[in-house]
């Protein structure tokens, strides 16, 4: 669960080329600046290919922060801490 | 020294590299220079008219993996025509070295796709025409305003019909229409210099077009190509960058034990090794076949395996089932030394670069061994089941070119000509001897249309002789010759053992003060060291630059780390030193019809060989 929680930091930090240690509960697409529309389809690919899951229109468009991605994936059986 | 992520991209296998690990990588390359990275930078610019953002952390990551500094610039959405018609435009202000033209066919024609069922037969046959004449006329204008070779899409197959099981019974219509359509541009794309086809259509079937199209992200965001689609397709691109800007590999150094056969000759005997066409030894035979074809493609093939020879080679000889034999391989390192040691005897042997080696093993103790020492030969490590090595070899595209010249398809039998002229060089009694022996015969003179492939393709492959090391297209070869303000040779070679064809290169480019410089001076390693080399420059002094009317010829040397061999070619020829600088050295020398005498021992065919005498 631990690991879920680290995979999915350094996902976000590989698609928005920010350090592993700055994402947080805090982190949005407000506070990294890089988050724009373009590189949220990025990230949605990548969270696909890496957690092995398929996400609807509905999810992909709310995964818009650190928390709201992971009870997303929560809903995929992905557990966090 | 760079970062902990490139240098993971460079030493990960191809099928272990994540979308998010070349994500990590694009942003770091990104933000770094060509310096920073030791890599020539490479602009690559992308037109589409779908959103293919998603592809450039990709793309990035695979010019970087070609030995390339990725500088890309990706164009408005939906705006190519603009774009490619302007020559003012941001795409030619970005001046690529290489353009990447991006379409998906429901945008272009729902009459085609989404509409097929309504649309009439003529409705059809005119949107064809209009697809390709569309196509046609970006690539032209691109071709105007920039020599960077274009690389575009065509379709893939539809996954649903809107005709349904009814569509595979006429080739009217959709799922043929697609295939005729990609057949007109693959046709137009040959028609048009240094313009190439990305195959989607080929791509999509080989990973499955269901997993390759996102219809959600195309409905959302007009991202159509899914993230399994978007590996294959950079991998795909990173090809053609190698191909095109001198990368591809050249020779294919093989072990033999459970590599070309199953068990180990010295131990368990002809008999009880596996090869053969039933299962185990099938899978072996498939990977001689596949081998096979990469030597019917010009790939030279070499032996390196701790083995005693005599077992070896009595396997070639004797096996019932195997399809190598001795005749396939240029040269052998069979013994008991290292295969470090054998690999660098084999390049010097070969006589070609070590970084243009691919070696296939399929002990890991080995493979690590070679990556760790001699980080410049690709090492393939071959998976635990032979059933796998066949596409291993194939499927990474490491030879891979855009010509197959008839010197392609013969270097192999050269190589062992090259054996040949060694044994009758120890039977000569003195190098004038062996090389009045020969009886070297050049022909030098302007390509002709055909021969232009084979022109730019020595100036993309060839490292070791080659004074400035100026890599062109067959874009670059025509401009050359059209535009009246330069010449090309093209020196052809044999003698009393074979046909070399065409081996060596000039260009000599004149401007209005009587002063021609030597733009480009290259040959083949196989036919250095006969004095052809002195041959080609005399030519192109003598009677070349002679006729043309310049009084002076300069000529200059740029050093790369493989062309040290030849940094004193102008001085051997009684050239003066003008310039030199880090960047290289410039010389001058007079031009008349004797200023540079030719080898006494080489005939130059059509006569033009007596005034320089």
């Amino acid at each position: 669960m631990q690991a879920n929680e680290q995979k999915l930091k350094r996902t976000l930090s590989e698609v928005f080329g920010v350090p592993e240690e700055s994402i947080n509960d805090e982190t949005s697409k407000d506070t990294v600046e890089a988050w724009d529309s373009l590189k949220h389809l990025n990230l949605v690919l990548a969270i696909e290919e890496q957690f092995d899951v398929s996400l609807s229109e509905e999810q992909s468009l709310e995964i818009m922060s650190f928390p709201l991605i992971k009870a997303v994936l929560g809903e995929h059986g992905v557990q966090f801490s | 020294m760079l970062s902990p992520t490139l240098q993971k991209l460079l030493s990960s296998q191809p099928g272990d590299r994540s979308y998010a690990q070349y994500s990590s990588a694009a942003n770091e390359l990104a933000k770094l220079t060509p310096e920073e990275t030791g890599r020539p930078p490479l602009r690559v610019a992308v037109v589409r008219n779908f959103t293919a953002e998603t592809l450039l952390p990709v793309v990035a990551g695979e010019v970087f993996l070609a030995g390339f500094h990725p500088v890309l610039w990706v164009g408005d959405y939906d705006s190519i025509n603009a774009e490619v018609m302007n020559p003012a435009s941001a795409l030619y202000t970005f001046k690529p070295d290489f353009v990447v033209m991006l379409q998906w066919l429901e945008t272009i024609s729902p009459a085609l796709t989404t509409r097929f069922v309504s649309s009439p037969e003529a409705l059809v046959t005119s949107e064809v025409e209009r697809v390709r004449q569309q196509t046609r006329d970006i690539c032209q204008a691109i071709r105007k305003h920039t020599k960077a070779p274009v690389l575009f899409n065509n379709f893939p197959l539809p996954t649903e019909t809107t005709l349904g099981i009814l569509d595979g019974q006429s080739a009217a219509f959709q799922t043929h229409t697609t295939i005729a359509l990609n057949q007109g541009l693959m046709n137009d794309a040959k028609g048009t210099g240094s313009v190439y086809v990305l195959d989607f259509m080929r791509l999509f079937a080989a990973h499955g077009s269901m997993q390759c199209i996102d219809e959600r992200n195309w409905q959302m965001a007009r991202a159509p190509l899914a993230g399994k689609a978007l590996l294959p397709i950079g991998r795909e691109v990173g090809k053609f960058v190698r191909a095109l800007k001198g990368k591809a590999k050249k020779c294919l150094v093989l072990d033999c034990d459970n590599t070309l056969w199953g068990g180990i000759i010295g131990e368990d005997g002809m008999a009880g090794i596996q090869l053969g066409h039933t299962h185990p030894g099938s899978s072996f035979l498939a990977f001689h076949e596949e081998i096979l074809n990469l030597h019917d493609r010009g790939v030279i093939l070499a032996i390196c395996s701790k083995n005693n020879l005599a077992d070896v080679l009595e396997v070639f000889k004797s096996h019932p089932d195997t399809l190598l034999r001795e005749k396939h391989f240029a040269a052998m390192q069979v013994n008991w030394d290292d295969k470090v040691t054998n690999l660098k005897r084999l390049a010097e042997e070969l006589n070609i670069g070590i970084d243009s080696f691919v070696f296939v093993d399929d002990s890991e103790f080995e493979t690590q061994l070679v990556r760790e020492q001699l980080p410049e030969v690709e090492v393939l490590q071959m998976p635990k089941s032979a059933a796998g090595f066949r596409a291993e070899l194939t499927r990474r595209g490491l030879f891979d070119t855009l010509t197959l010249s008839t010197e392609d398809r013969r270097r192999n039998e050269m190589y062992v000509e090259t054996r040949q002229r060694k044994e009758l060089e120890t039977s000569a009694t003195s190098l004038e001897d062996f090389l009045a022996k020969l009886e070297l015969e050049v022909d030098i003179g302007p390509p002709n249309e055909l021969e232009i492939p084979r022109v730019a393709q020595l100036t993309q492959k060839t490292n070791q002789f080659n004074l400035t090391t100026r890599r062109y297209t067959e874009g670059d070869i025509r401009a050359f010759i059209a535009s009246g303000k330069a010449d090309v040779l093209a020196l052809k070679v044999r003698d009393r053992i074979a046909e070399m064809g065409l081996v060596g290169v000039a260009i000599v480019t004149y401007d209005d003060s009587a002063v021609a410089e030597i733009d480009s001076f290259l040959l083949s390693c196989r036919v250095i060291g006969r004095g052809v080399e002195d041959a080609l420059l005399s030519e192109l002094i003598n009677k070349t630059v002679n006729a043309k009317g310049s009084r002076k010829v300069v000529a200059k040397y740029v050093p790369t780390a493989k062309n040290a061999q030849v940094k004193d070619f102008y001085t051997g020829h009684q050239f003066k030193v003008i310039a030199e600088s880090p960047e290289g050295k410039t010389w001058e020398h007079a031009v008349g019809p004797t200023a540079v005498p030719a080898p006494s021992w080489i005939k130059i065919k059509d006569g033009r060989a007596d005034a320089s005498k």
